[in-house]
């Protein structure tokens, strides 16, 4: 399934560097703007209040963005870990980061207190979300794709691209490099719109205690540094269910992939998730 | 219940499809232009007559771009709607067939643009390059 994954991301990658090569070029009209399910939300006001579109969103981003809830309903932010080209980057950065650091796990140099992990991960990306839908609303112009590191990587040097594009994108590598996936963490705005879709979602990542050595071989696989040996369901709105984790268990019974089981759709009060 | 761990790249593949599959349902046009009111002196009273062209133009890349090519066609006679789609580059033009045609269109939109700003005149700025269906660089070549 590891295979499976990086051959999903690999060829997201190629398909999004041909799309912005291409457009660059002049061979074809379809910018990889078109396929950024976070456009459709860029756009959702002007395509509701008045049936017109922002900038150079588009009915693909809509679509996309619509069908994205949908999968984030079932298999939480599956998107995040098998398609965002961004969060594949970042990934394996963070990979490169934990052998270069000696790290055994993704916690990353920088190891935040869990308050102002999460305080950060709602809150800072809340404000990035409301800022970018209030300007986008406001002008009609899609004014957060010169900061987005999905344009500035896959556009080729595309229309707003400027020199800070590339500081923001260098900006956001380094950090990444002291905090694994600092941007999907802590700046995605898409990130925060799935999150509370996340958190309900259908599938999630079993743990059994029957079978469960405790060896925290999955903590340290995880890419999103999840506590998955504490839980007995993995619900967290940050899975991306990569299933490193269960490729990385010795125990082949004790972290799987499953279903709510009926009337467990809530956790009960101070459980943990 | 155990669920297979394939079901989540199936799943990925299926939003994907569905998603693009799911674009033809909200087609909505990114800019909608109206060069003369109904009844207006010159509107054909049947609005059958008129005709829909749809052009394919580099350049159109988002609203402003597309504002401007619709500025190309005003006071063109015969023209009377135009809807932009940005996101393909398409803009749908209705006019009287009477009074114009895609031929017009095209001259039109690939005019010089006048920057009202400096004064200055743009060239190459638009460049129709498929019209009703037809790729203008294979029928030209065709033609050749």
């Amino acid at each position: 399934m590891k295979r499976l994954r990086l051959a999903f991301q690999l060829a997201v990658i190629a398909a999004a560097i041909t799309a912005g090569v291409r457009f660059a070029l002049g061979r074809s009209f379809v910018s990889v703007e078109t396929y950024c399910p976070f456009g459709g939300l860029e756009t959702a006001y002007s395509f509701f209040t008045r049936r017109q579109f922002s900038c150079s969103a588009g009915e693909t981003n809509v679509a996309l963005f619509v069908a994205l809830l949908a999968l984030t309903i079932v298999a939480r932010k599956a998107f995040c870990g098998w398609v965002c080209p961004v969060g594949a980057v970042l990934e394996w950065e963070a990979k490169l980061a934990r052998r270069l650091f000696g790290r055994r796990d993704f916690g990353g140099l920088w190891r935040l207190p869990a308050r102002a992990d999460r305080a950060l991960k709602i809150g800072l990306r809340l404000a990035v979300l409301a800022v970018i839908l209030a300007a986008t609303w406001k002008t009609g112009e899609l004014v957060f794709r010169g900061y987005d590191p999905y344009y500035i990587l896959f556009s080729a040097h595309g229309h707003d691209v400027r020199g800070w594009s590339y500081a923001v994108l260098g900006g956001v590598l380094l950090l990444g490099l002291a905090l694994p996936l600092a941007w999907c963490k802590y700046l995605c705005p898409l990130g925060i719109v799935l999150w509370p879709v996340s958190r309900a979602g259908a599938l999630r990542l079993a743990r059994s205690t029957r079978h469960c050595s405790g060896c925290g071989a999955c903590d340290r696989a995880c890419p999103q540094a999840l506590p998955i040996s504490d839980v007995a369901e993995v619900r967290s709105g940050e899975c991306t269910l990569c299933l490193e984790c269960t490729a990385a268990c010795p125990s082949p019974q004790a972290l799987e992939l499953a279903w709510p089981r009926v009337g467990s759709a809530c956790a009960p009060a101070g459980a943990k998730t | 219940m155990r669920a297979p761990a394939w079901l989540v790249p199936l799943l990925v593949v299926a939003s994907a499809a569905g998603g693009v599959a799911g674009a033809r349902l909200a087609v909505a046009p990114s800019l909608v232009r109206e060069y003369a009111a109904p009844g207006a002196p010159g509107a054909p009273a049947d609005a059958a007559a008129l005709r829909t062209s749809v052009l394919v133009v580099k350049g159109v890349m988002c609203v402003d771009t597309a504002e401007r090519a619709a500025r190309q066609l005003d006071g063109l006679a015969g023209v009377r709607r135009l809807e932009a789609f940005a996101s393909r580059a398409r803009l749908e033009v209705t006019y009287d067939p009477s009074l114009a045609d895609a031929a017009v269109l095209r001259e039109a939109i690939e005019a010089p643009v006048h920057e009202e700003a400096t004064g200055e005149y743009l060239f190459g700025l638009y460049e129709v390059v498929e019209m009703d269906g037809v790729k203008i660089a294979f029928a030209e070549e065709e033609e050749e």
